[in-house]
């Protein structure tokens, strides 16, 4: 084992550090192939196959591939290509990706783990033969570069007499020269893929990345700052720096909000947007305060069919160059302009390809489903087949003289409105991951048939004698919960609350472990449900089934008759389960007077504790709010609605929640007392009073006072505001009161002070999530460190480290906020096809008044919609007049205010392909020159089968 | 500093010997003992250096820092002298033990040093009235066996020798001037040291003046001088030290000795420097 | 989650260590003349030297002494120089006295001090340049001191660290390791009697995983014994057979 150094000087305000690190050269790393006859003390089997086949032209010999670091952060989606194998990953590559892009990174780590893929890590840093130290005056990048030649230069020696030819792929033109010199096998990746016979893979080339600007283009954009002047410009304070967020309405605007401050500035145009797509860190320029603007509310789509022909020559045309200074000054916000890129946060986008006249040509414009992302020119041969597919686009560069991004052709998704096609698009849109679990995350999955050990009963209480219940929607599959409820002799109740042990299957650090903590929490599209975790355990091991035995994590209540808490107590167990219910089923139990079997007395006396302590705790000020959960009926064999219809509430709902919510708060007590630093908790802050504005304007029109105060106080001012003639107002008040709460987090106990652990609406101190493991990765965490408090596991070193927690919350947070808007356009994507062949008439109320549009809420679908007043084209805004102060539109003798029923008719535009929209229509009240006459249904009364498919989750969650 | 107990014949034979240019360990007057100097040995810091003089044994690390410049002095760079007596050396050092004698030395270095030529200060400021590098120039003693002063600037010169000093590149904004550290190993300038100053303690025993005492010779002096001495002669501080007087002729004797020395002392550590420099070995340090 | 990964997926460490391996080790015995035993050792970029002096008269106030052994009095002091950030001072900080307390401990547990009523043992170590596992080197170059000075003793006292990285245990930690990971364990055990003279541990680490993590310290303890006393053995024989051969001449 021989030893070097290597030194690394860093500075630190003023002072200069010179960090020292040893690096110990090693002789015993293994080549990792399977043709290797020099014996390298390797694996039985080893990664890279023995002779694989060359698909090349350009070398009909078995090769391995090298490629360089640009090639893989560049290329990763030529990688991906099944047709790409025995791939040698070196570690100075490794380690250079890690640094500069980690979904890169994840994405090569899981090609490395795939058995089909071949690839390889070579330590090459490590080894003793291919390790190079910097040379005096070299960049640290040239002698990366030269480090790969070297390891290439080794593999080649090293093979000679395997058979096997090591190649090594770069883009970079020195580097390839110099390996050339060095009599390496070296070809650029386009070289190289273009020789493959596999065509298709052509198209996921990348575009290079220094294409000289030829001035026959005229140039569009500013060039970019450099790194060194944006970083003296944030210093001295000209420039910021932030995350731009176009606007969803219009693609041309957008809002840079500032980092580390409370900011947003506005930016406006294309030229001043500057080749700055969504979710870039960008740097910006304060405009002087006679070019501010404001958004314009207007709604500027993107105009196709004008000039599909020469959109190659199209610079930016006057649409685009806005309406300027005609902005009010009280209107002003502060406008900037972007100057300079510090990260781009391009990802993968879906779309479509946008038809072209001229079927030859292979430049082709894509249009992305996301608006806020411009249409990116790509290259492709088989735009034919691609016509009418939802594809996969990314980009790879954004020259200045390139009206459009330039991207790449990554994989096709399937035919456009296909529901499998759409669900895909909204999952990757979303960011949802959803491939299948991968072998090394499988591998990890308990062996089948699954019994349970004396060493298992030895470690748990026994529950099994008890009679213990779950409450779910129908067909709910993955039951992390279940309960019971006893007398006990001193007259007092014993209550139960049995969650899933999923913490027991999955253990810290592991792949599959990663996998859930990645994921973050289960995604519930209406007719699919994208598991966190495995199905063995989400529907099998864990789920809590009736009649078999089953692990749980238990937290065992005594509570007098007036639901006082006597006694906590958290122990890790084995049920066996009575019967799984549904809320129904359940609520048919309690009501049934003849009943008196133990179960149904389980249910009566947690059916009446949960009352009780709901009554508590909405005396103490949590909130009861409204919003609107919907449920479809699908067709069996077409797999499309046919009805909706909102989610009905029973009292067992309310039962199950109340015991959920105990349950949770008693761990967090519990955790946070074992784990002040490093607890997961939920928090849910008290929102500023202005976020209350529009609901307190909105109720004071029918003459209501709304106390925002405090949580107590809202509660009961909503509880006091009912109109009799109106049942719905009540409903339309407690939503608009969501829309003004802030959004529940995750966080970790030691980031903040303990005065911001608050649940606002919940009111209390306290709260973590701790009931649903299956399909929360967040409950995990909390089972764990539940688990290390009362002694029943082991803690590891990653749980108790706050900034890892803090970490992990943030993605936690992240994927939430994702899955539920997956969850949302799930919906939206089932109403479009539920009235794809309908054109109804539906009851509404306006729950909102605007300036150009009116929006309405449906109750009978949970639905909202936008009346435009001044619709496309017709000009008819003349014909309503916005009252700003009254919040009302009046046209003629009609005035429309908020919460005035209205009678909408609701069909389907269909002209876009990517955004259907439902379109509404004013049917009541009858405003000549604008309101529609109303129809008869004309949908096709298909028989109403509820097969009840939905798998829409029940509760939900605060 | 280390009690040496020695026995009034021993004195008396000690005296007498070198009343004959005869040392007790057969040098002459103008000898130094055998030395060794090693640089580059502890790898954090941006210069060291290890000297051993028979058996007094000195570490210096510099590690360098960036810093407001003096008002008072708005174009030059700093330097700071921090020297700790391990108790390694004895056990008197223990605790505060070694403090007294600490602080002589290091003021003897800093009036050495203090003289504008000693190294190029002008070279360490990089933006006059603004920033300019600080030298911590941290000496270790771990063994004391006589004339630590030499020994001490011995070590310290060729640490100072050894010293690399990080690139700084410097970028004018409105926002004022921001500098960036070099971050490239090779990436460094050094530091001219052919004015820096060693010390040279001249002895009186009985009217004979040595140099590079001994402990036992320490003992058997009743005052001496030390000057700080450049290569070309020049002299840049002057102390007298210890219990007995000089008369003035004495003492411009002892100085001339002490150039003398000093010139010849400059150049060997010089060349000793440059040809260790010229080795491609790691240092071998204390595992000699 | 980015940063630094002190295990690779391929099992290797960030300065390419696998869990178990020690860094590199050298030392030297006897680098001072004056005192009565010395040391150096290195550890990796952990550098330390050790100075014996005694046993000796009581220093200072007799009323230290203690009636029936020896009173070993120790000092652990950092050069200036020797970390990352300069120190501003060499010891008097609370991490130094604290290191002196343990050293003292330890040592304790392995002089055989009844042999040396009343009078005094001085150890003192200064690092002179610190990467990691500080007290162990300071301890296992205390033990070479103490062997050049000729202190009768039970055995090595050997010491060494460990901590506990995406569930594998890793063995003699340096500074970046000790910086990033969570737990750090520090034993010193007499390596041929297996028994533990001193063990630390900070932050939090689940009992269960404690015991993986101590096997793979005390294995590092053997492993630092070995290397120790194999070179200590051979530089003894070299010497006796020198001094054979000056009998002889």
């Amino acid at each position: 084992m021989l030893t070097n150094k290597i030194f690394i000087k860093k500075t630190r305000l003023g002072g200069v550090m010179k960090i020292v690190r040893e690096h110990y050269l090693r002789d015993d790393i293994s080549c990792g192939s399977m043709a290797c006859v020099k014996n390298c003390q390797g694996l039985e089997r080893e990664p890279l196959e023995e002779s694989p086949d060359s698909d090349s032209s350009l070398l009909r010999k078995s090769h391995y591939i090298i490629p360089d670091t640009n090639v893989v952060l560049h290329q990763i989606d030529v990688l991906e290509d099944p047709s790409i194998k025995n791939v040698i990953i070196l570690q100075t590559v490794l380690d250079e990706i890690r640094h500069r892009s980690a979904p890169v990174y994840k994405r090569v780590t899981e090609m490395i783990s795939s058995s089909q893929k071949h690839f390889y890590t070579y330590c090459n840093e490590f080894n003793m033969n291919t390790y190079v130290e910097r040379k005096p005056g070299e960049s640290a990048n040239d002698r990366n570069d030269r480090a790969i030649r070297k390891a290439v230069g080794w593999y080649s020696s090293h093979l000679k007499d395997a058979g096997v030819l090591v190649l090594l792929l770069t883009n970079d033109v020195e580097n390839l020269k110099y390996a050339l010199s060095k009599n390496l096998n070296a070809y650029t990746i386009y070289d190289y893929v273009k020789s493959l016979s596999n065509k298709t893979i052509v198209d996921r080339l990348a575009n290079p990345l220094n294409q000289s600007i030829s001035d026959k283009n005229k140039v569009l954009f500013a060039e970019h700052l450099g790194m060194a002047e944006i970083q003296k410009g944030i210093r001295s304070g000209k420039y910021l720096q932030g995350t731009i967020l176009i606007s969803r309405e219009n693609y041309l605007e957008a809002n840079v909000s500032i980092r580390d401050k409370d900011q947003m500035v506005f930016v406006q145009g294309l030229q001043n947007l500057n080749r700055a797509v969504n979710d870039d860190v960008v740097v910006i320029e304060i405009l002087p305060e006679s070019e501010w603007s404001c958004p314009s509310s207007m709604v500027l789509a993107e105009d196709e069919g004008k000039d599909e022909e020469d959109e190659e020559n199209r610079g930016l045309n006057d649409s685009e160059k806005l309406i300027q200074n005609k902005v009010p000054r009280e209107l002003r916000q502060p406008t900037g302009r972007v100057v300079g890129i510090v990260k781009r946060n391009w990802r993968q986008y879906c779309g479509i390809l946008q038809p072209s006249i001229l079927k030859e040509r292979t430049r082709h414009l894509f249009i992305p489903a996301e608006k806020r992302i411009p249409k990116i020119r790509i290259e492709t041969r088989q735009s034919d087949a691609l016509a009418s597919k939802r594809i996969i686009v990314a980009i790879d560069s954004w020259p200045r003289n390139s009206r459009y991004p330039l991207g790449h052709f990554v994989r096709c998704l399937g035919g456009v409105g296909d529901k499998d096609t759409e669900n895909e698009v909204l999952l990757l849109e979303h960011d949802v991951p959803h491939s299948n679990f991968s072998e090394a995350v499988l591998s990890f999955l308990p062996k089948m048939p699954w019994t349970i050990t004396e060493e298992d009963l030895k470690r748990r209480r026994d529950l099994r004698h008890l009679d213990i219940c779950s409450v779910d929607p129908p067909g709910c599959t993955d039951i992390d919960d279940a309960l019971h409820c006893r007398s006990l002799s001193n007259g007092n109740f014993e209550v139960g609350v049995h969650i899933a042990d999923v913490s027991h299957f999955i253990r810290p650090g592991n792949a599959l472990d990663q996998e859930a903590a990645n994921r973050g929490t289960t995604v519930y599209l209406t007719d699919k449900r994208i598991d966190m975790v495995p199905d063995l355990l989400s529907s099998n091991l864990c789920s809590l089934r009736s009649g078999v035995n089953r692990f749980a994590f238990s937290v065992l209540w005594e509570m007098t008759p007036q639901a006082d808490i006597i006694s906590t107590d958290f122990t890790k167990s084995i049920i066996d389960s009575k019967a799984s219910l549904t809320y129904a089923e359940a609520q048919l139990k309690i009501d049934d007077p003849n009943a008196s079997d133990n179960l149904t007395k389980s249910l009566r006396g947690l059916n009446h504790l949960a009352k009780i302590l709901k009554k508590k705790r909405l005396d103490n000020g949590a909130l009861s709010l409204a919003s609107t959960e919907v449920r479809f009926f699908v067709d069996s064999e077409t797999n499309d609605p046919i009805d909706v219809q909102t989610k009905e509430l029973r009292e067992t709902n309310s039962m199950v929640e109340e015991f959920m919510l105990l349950a949770n708060i008693a761990v967090a007590e519990k955790i946070l007392k074992e784990f002040p630093d490093n607890a997961l908790l939920r928090r849910h802050p008290s929102p500023p009073v202005s976020n209350f504005d529009p609901l307190i304007k909105a109720a004071a029109s029918k003459g209501f006072k709304i106390d925002v105060s405090s949580g107590k106080g809202l509660a009961d001012s909503l509880d006091k505001a009912v109109v009799p003639e109106n049942p719905y107002f009540n409903t339309m008040l407690r939503i608009m009161t969501t829309r003004c709460m802030m959004q529940a987090v995750y966080f970790c106990s030691g980031m903040l002070q303990p005065m911001d652990y608050l649940h606002y609406g919940l009111a209390t101190p306290i709260y973590t999530h701790f009931t649903s493991p299956i399909r929360r990765y967040s409950d995990i965490i909390a089972h764990r460190l539940l688990a290390v408090s009362i002694g029943a596991d082991a803690s590891y070193p990653e749980l108790l480290e706050k900034t890892k927690i803090q970490s992990l919350c943030n993605n936690l947070n992240y994927r939430h906020k994702m899955a539920q808007y997956a969850g949302r356009a799930s919906v939206n994507l089932h109403t479009h096809l539920f009235f794809k062949t309908r054109v109804q008439d539906e009851q509404g109320h306006v729950l909102f008044v605007r300036k150009n549009a009116l929006q309405i809420l449906i109750p009978k679908y949970g639905l909202e919609g936008t009346v435009f007043l001044n619709d496309e084209g017709q000009k008819t805004s003349s014909l309503f007049v916005y009252d700003e102060e009254m919040n009302t539109q009046t046209a003629g003798n009609v005035t429309i205010h908020v919460f005035d029923p209205v009678i909408v008719q609701l069909s389907i535009d269909r002209s876009n392909v990517q955004h259907m929209k439902l379109s509404l229509k004013l049917v009541k009240p009858e405003i000549p020159g604008f309101s529609v006459p109303s129809v008869k249904d004309t949908s096709t009364l298909s028989t109403q089968e509820p097969v009840g498919k939905s798998a829409q989750k029940k509760r939900k969650m605060m | 500093m280390a009690d040496v107990d020695l026995s009034e014949p021993e004195k008396v034979y000690i005296l007498h010997s070198v009343q004959e240019n005869l040392r007790e360990d057969g040098r002459g007057c103008e000898d130094f003992r055998h030395m060794e100097v090693e640089t580059g040995l502890i790898s954090n810091t941006n210069g060291s250096a290890r000297v051993r003089l028979a058996s007094t044994d000195v570490l210096v690390g510099i590690k360098v820092q960036l810093t407001p410049v003096d008002p008072k002095k708005p174009n030059v760079g700093r330097i700071e002298f921090f020297l700790d007596c391990s108790a390694n050396a004895t056990p008197a050092f223990e605790g505060r033990g070694g403090e007294g004698l600490a602080s002589e030395i290091t003021a003897m270095l800093t009036r050495s040093y203090s003289c504008f030529s000693a190294i190029d200060y002008t070279s360490l400021c990089l933006l006059p009235g603004q920033q300019c590098w600080l030298l911590y120039i941290d000496i270790l003693l771990l063994e004391c066996g006589g004339n630590l002063f030499d020994a001490v600037s011995i070590a310290v010169k060729a640490a100072l020798f050894n010293l690399r000093i990080p690139n700084v590149t410097m970028t004018k904004d409105e926002g004022g001037i921001e500098l960036d550290v070099s971050d490239d190993p090779f990436d460094f300038k050094r530091l001219d040291v052919s004015g820096a100053p060693v010390i040279v303690t001249v002895n009186k025993i009985g009217h004979q003046h040595v140099v590079d005492a001994s402990e036992k010779e320490e003992a058997c002096s009743l005052a001496k001088v030390m000057l700080g001495i450049t290569e070309k002669g020049t002299v840049t501080a002057m102390k007298k030290e210890g219990s007995g007087s000089l008369d003035s002729e004495s003492i411009s004797e002892m100085i001339e000795s002490a150039k003398n020395v000093g010139i010849e002392l400059n150049k060997c550590l010089l060349n000793i420097l440059k040809e260790e420099e010229a080795k491609i070995e790691e240092p071998v340090g204390f595992l000699r | 989650m980015a940063g630094m990964e002190l295990l690779s997926d391929q099992g290797f460490r960030t300065d390419g260590r696998k869990p178990n391996e020690l860094r590199r080790i050298r030392f030297k015995k006897g680098v001072f003349k004056q005192a009565d035993g010395s040391a150096y050792l290195e550890q990796g970029n952990t550098k330390v030297l050790a100075a014996v002096y005694g046993p000796h008269e009581i220093r200072g106030s007799k009323g230290k002494a203690l009636h029936d052994k020896l009173l070993i009095n120790c000092q652990y002091s950092m050069a200036t120089f020797s970390t990352q950030d300069r120190k501003r001072r060499p010891r008097g900080d609370r991490k130094s006295q604290e290191m002196t307390m343990h050293l003292k401990q330890t040592f304790n547990a392995v002089v055989l001090t009844e042999l040396f009523p009343k009078v005094q043992l001085d150890i003192y170590v200064e690092v002179l340049q610190s990467d990691g596992g500080n007290y162990c080197a300071s301890v296992n170059a205390a033990t070479l001191a103490l062997i050049d000075a000729g202190i009768p003793m039970k055995d090595y006292v050997i010491a060494c660290s460990g901590s506990f990285v995406k569930d594998t245990p890793i063995v003699d930690i340096n500074h970046l390791e000790e910086s990033t990971a969570g737990a750090e364990i520090i034993v010193a055990v007499l390596p041929r009697f297996d028994q533990i003279v001193f063990i630390e541990m900070n932050s939090r680490l689940h009992e269960d995983h404690l015991s993986r993590v101590m096997d793979q310290v005390m294995n590092g303890c053997k492993d630092i014994f070995n290397i120790l006393n194999q070179q200590v053995k051979d530089e003894l024989c070299k010497k006796a057979a020198i001094d054979k051969l000056v009998d002889a001449g």
